[in-house]
């Protein structure tokens, strides 16, 4: 396919045009920046569920149930699932799709992601993923993230909802006083519910949330058994309730804060790479020399590099 | 870490057998040689397998069969792919495949067949030589 060939497949929607679309976007090819700008009219039109939570929270499995319930709703969904990458060889296992095999037999668009290297919990190119997807006319787009620490917050950024995923035995309540990613979630999620300690962690998420300060928003906390679809019709009507309530206005908002915020990195990024061409490796490796042997402080040596 | 151009390759499981060990030592030994590795489980029907391929945009699929049941499954995944639009996906097989029909399936479209013995160097080396 070359690249009028691909734009015209992917303007009608063609299955491979998109996942080769979502190659080029992962590979960051020039060729992606092109033919986004060609498509870019057409995306932005799902709404963008986030699940996130800690390794082995059942992320997969509830992504799985949750497309099923919303495909029997009359939902077109997509997925992407995103699994770190080695820091050491930059090879990755996705193993995502092993538990999505309901979904994998509706006939939805699954697509596992590496990391490549970026941290937060999301590839530096989700974003633009979505976009990608975004073309084969689904109405909503699932975002798992890695298995979650607790400063992965970026899918906040990235979602209109964002789920929170909690298992019972993790720690005890000084965890869920902790700033971080419990404080993104717009819903937060007891799976495996059926295991000790599932109701004592509800009622800790509970003092949490009643401790800090709310919008008009109050997260709801659902008890979940997603490996027989326990409660997941429970959580789907939660994320309904949550779209509810943003409504078009608040919606809209909340898109535009977000893009603000991305366009200010976007620029900021390329600002910073030009900037770290032009000035050379040489450069930056002489200076930290300096910053080593105490010739000159790290701060001095950042204003002298900006200055050059 | 160079970001350009990663191999994608799907493992998959197809048939009855549950004996997926191979399959997972194949798919570490390629995620430690830099590639990423889609790893589908078991009992992946030809459609499963071929409609995963598309999606993941994948250069090769690796497929593991002990069961016997490889003289169904390569034709019907050579065929649907071909219908699809998709035959520039290789296919390289491992597991339990009878040396005497090795030329056979190498004719039908299987790139390549790593039989029991195979080390994972020579898979690796295999696959990074006619990657694009």
């Amino acid at each position: 396919m070359n690249q009028t060939e691909l734009i015209r497949n992917l303007r009608n929607g063609d299955v491979r045009a998109v996942a080769r679309l979502l190659t080029l976007i992962e590979d960051e090819d020039k060729e992606a920046e092109q033919i986004l700008k060609e498509i870019w009219e057409l995306t932005g039109k799902s709404y963008i569920i986030g699940i996130t939570g800690p390794p082995g929270a059942g992320k997969s499995t509830i992504v799985d149930v949750l497309a099923r319930t919303a495909i029997d709703q009359g939902h077109k969904v997509g997925v992407l699932a995103v699994d770190p990458t080695s820091p050491f060889s930059g090879g990755a296992v996705l193993g995502d799709r092993l538990r999505m095999s309901s979904a994998h037999e509706s006939g939805i668009f699954i697509r596992s992601v590496a990391s490549r290297g970026h941290l937060g919990g999301l590839a530096a190119t989700t974003r633009f993923m979505i976009n990608a997807l975004e073309l084969l006319q689904n109405d909503i787009t699932l975002v798992e993230t890695v298995g979650a620490g607790q400063g992965d917050v970026e899918i906040a950024q990235l979602a209109d909802t964002t789920v929170v995923i909690e298992v019972p035995g993790l720690g005890d309540e000084v965890q869920a006083q902790k700033a971080g990613i419990l404080e993104i979630g717009d819903i937060l999620v007891v799976n495996k519910s059926d295991r000790p300690g599932a109701d004592r962690l509800s009622k800790e998420l509970q003092m949490m949330l009643s401790l800090g300060e709310h919008g008009k928003w109050l997260p709801p906390i659902v008890a979940t058994t997603a490996t027989s679809s326990g409660g997941i019709d429970k959580l789907w009507n939660e994320i309904k309730n949550h779209r509810n309530h943003l409504g078009k206005k608040k919606l809209q908002q909340q898109r535009l804060r977000k893009l603000k915020y991305d366009l200010e990195n976007q620029v900021r990024q390329k600002l910073f790479n030009r900037k770290i061409i032009e000035v050379g490796s040489d450069k930056i490796e002489r200076m930290a020399t300096s910053i080593m042997k105490r010739d000159i402080d790290p701060f001095s040596a950042v204003e002298r590099i900006i200055k050059e | 870490m160079s970001k350009k151009g990663k191999i994608r390759i799907l493992i998959a499981k197809p048939g009855l057998d549950g004996h997926d060990r191979g399959a997972k030592v194949i798919a570490r030994a390629l995620r430690d040689a830099g590639m990423e590795v889609i790893y589908t489980g078991l009992r992946q029907s030809p459609e499963d397998i071929v409609e995963a391929a598309i999606q993941e945009d994948v250069q090769f699929i690796g497929l593991s069969i002990l069961s016997g049941a490889h003289s169904h499954i390569f034709p019907k995944v050579v065929e649907l792919l071909k219908e699809r639009g998709v035959g520039d996906i290789r296919i390289i097989a491992g597991g339990i495949i009878p040396n005497e029909e090795i030329p056979k399936w190498k004719k039908m479209g299987i790139e390549a067949i790593f039989g029991p013995g195979s080390s994972t160097t020579e898979i690796i080396d295999y696959i990074n030589g006619i990657a694009n």
